[in-house]
This record gives structure tokens, C-alpha cells and sequence, in this order.
């Protein structure tokens, strides 16, 4: 019996597509799941246009300002499928929503840091979703005790470009029989 | 006991050429990162060669052109008609985002370098 294939977020190891084309998803954004069906998939590979500078970051316990990721800004009725890699000894927070903190607990928030690529060095755990211009942003803090010139994060992942399923509908609770949860903002 | 040293690459590794090192206060560049695009790359020094057939040379590698260059680590010492390398686990993981430059005591010291440029 064929395998059925693993359509999931956060997968493990090296970036894969997390559906195929004519598979449906659900992308969670404004508190709501909408659905839509994905038509063509593309790689984004991990280059210069897809790096940022958060800046640079003072001691003591500096932060950078809650810079907007206007480059992983996707097209209308598409998604970006994202981790990221933190370059500079700075951690990194990602909001989504511009005040809503995303890998949080009740009192904490989980962060990206060079420490990262130790223990998860595909960047399994940091996978994010970017849907539309439902930006992204992150802010960089200093631990060290010495003024950083620069906080850099490189980006790579996958684009989905989408049509959307108007039969379906959150709020009525009439949703696909199939469908994989694309966690594109916070849950709060 | 053994040592180990987890030499976990962070970026490529590139190298400079080979420029006879100018006298002390007329530091020039040795190596020239990276533009880098939309966000600038900085650069690790890796290995170094040196080579002096015109006495022994203290060596000054650091940033900034010359009088005004800093050293990026403590100064070294060439034995005249002698090749010198330092290695990895020799040198301290220095990183910096502007040219790497030299200057020696008595001008004329080949040197080169590697280094490894971290960005995209």
C-alpha cells in the first residue's frame, strides 16, 4: 500500500514543500481559517535579497526597533513558507501581527539565535508563514557586552500560489474534508 | 587528552592575495570583503602565510588604513628566511565587516590570508 505523503508543517530535516499542488489548506489569519487550494509551488532559495539587517544593537540589553519584514512580503493570493537563520550573536524575536509574539508560552517567548544552528540546523522548529502582506517583523536584542554593528537574518523556503475556496467557511464550521493548517499569524 | 575543535562552518572561504606587507604606519589592504548586496557580509580571518627574506618582521593585521589601523589581534612575529602559517586553532575567531589590512615592521613580508566571509 503506497505511503501517503507527509503534509505537515515543522517538518523535520532539510525544507520540504509542506503540501503539494492540489492539495487544500488553511491558512490561519485574522483569527480565522480560510481556505484555498494550492495551484504551483516555487523554491526561494536562501540568498542576499532574502537577508535583512535589524541593525545595529547597543549594550547594555539593547534592542532593535520592531522592523517590519517587508521583503518576505508575498503577492496577493500567495503564501511564503519561511525559516531562518540568524548570523550575528543577537536574538531575535518574530512577531506576527506587529504586537503579537509568536513561539510563546504563558511567561516566556522562545527566540532565534546563532545557538539555534546547534540544535536545530535545518531551523525545523522556526518555521513561519507569511500569507499576502500579512507582514512578518522582528526585533533583535543585544545580550553580549559589546555594541553589535549589525543583526543579520537569512531567510529561505517555498511560495504557494493559491485560488481560493469560497465554498468553504470558517464560521460556519464548513470546512474540507482534507486540509493542512498553514499557521500564518498568531494564535492568541 | 585529546583536543577538538568544532570548526562549524558559517559562511564560504576565500582567500587574498599575496601582497608584500607595507612599513609600520602605512597599513594597507590585504583582504577586501564582500559588498554583499542588499546586506553587507563580515569576514573571519582563518589562516595566515607569511614569508620574510628581508629580516624578521613583526606583522600588524587589523582593520583601518594606514596610521589609523587597529590591530584585530596581537602582533606577529616572522622569522627572516622562514615561511610562518597560523592555522585555525591558532587564531582567534575574530570577525570583522570592513577590508582586513597589514603593515610590518620592515616592509617587504609576503603575506596572505583566508578567510571566511559569512552573510549571503
Amino acid at each position: 500500500m503506497p505511503a501517503l505523503p507527509q503534509i505537515y508543517p515543522y517538518k523535520a530535516g532539510t525544507i520540504e514543500p509542506v503540501v503539494m499542488p492540489g492539495e487544500n489548506v488553511g491558512i490561519w489569519v485574522n483569527k480565522v481559517y480560510e481556505f484555498y487550494r494550492i495551484l504551483f509551488i516555487e523554491g526561494l532559495p536562501r540568498s542576499n535579497p532574502l537577508t535583512i539587517d535589524l541593525g545595529p544593537v547597543g549594550v547594555p540589553a539593547g534592542v532593535t526597533a520592531i522592523t517590519q519584514l517587508t521583503l518576505l512580503e508575498m503577492p496577493d493570493i500567495e503564501f511564503g513558507q519561511f525559516r531562518a537563520q540568524v548570523l550575528d550573536d543577537a536574538e531575535v524575536i518574530l512577531y506576527q501581527g506587529r504586537a503579537d509574539q509568536r513561539h510563546k508560552l504563558q511567561t516566556r517567548v522562545a527566540t532565534y539565535s546563532r545557538f539555534n544552528d546547534r540544535y536545530d540546523p535545518d531551523g525545523q522548529v522556526g518555521e513561519f508563514y507569511v500569507f499576502e502582506d500579512n507582514y512578518a517583523f522582528m526585533q533583535a536584542t543585544n545580550n553580549t557586552d559589546y555594541a553589535l554593528t549589525q543583526a543579520r537574518v537569512a531567510f529561505w523556503g517555498f511560495r504557494y500560489v493559491c485560488e481560493k475556496l469560497q465554498q468553504y467557511n470558517w464560521a460556519t464550521k464548513t470546512i474540507p474534508e482534507n486540509w493542512t493548517r498553514i499557521p500564518a499569524t498568531a494564535h492568541l | 587528552m585529546p583536543h577538538y575543535v568544532d570548526i562549524r562552518p558559517r559562511g564560504i572561504r576565500k582567500v587574498s592575495e599575496v601582497i608584500a606587507a607595507p612599513v609600520a604606519g602605512a597599513a594597507a589592504v590585504l583582504y577586501q570583503i564582500t559588498a554583499g548586496g542588499q546586506v553587507p557580509r563580515t569576514a573571519i580571518i582563518r589562516k595566515i602565510w607569511a614569508y620574510s627574506d628581508v629580516g624578521n618582521v613583526v606583522l600588524t593585521i587589523g582593520i583601518g588604513l594606514a596610521a589609523a589601523q587597529v590591530p584585530i589581534m596581537p602582533l606577529l612575529y616572522v622569522v627572516n628566511d622562514m615561511d610562518t602559517e597560523w592555522t585555525e586553532d591558532e587564531i582567534p575567531e575574530v570577525e570583522v565587516n570592513q577590508d582586513i589590512t597589514v603593515e610590518g615592521t620592515i616592509v617587504g613580508c609576503q603575506v596572505q590570508i583566508e578567510v571566511e566571509e559569512v552573510g549571503s
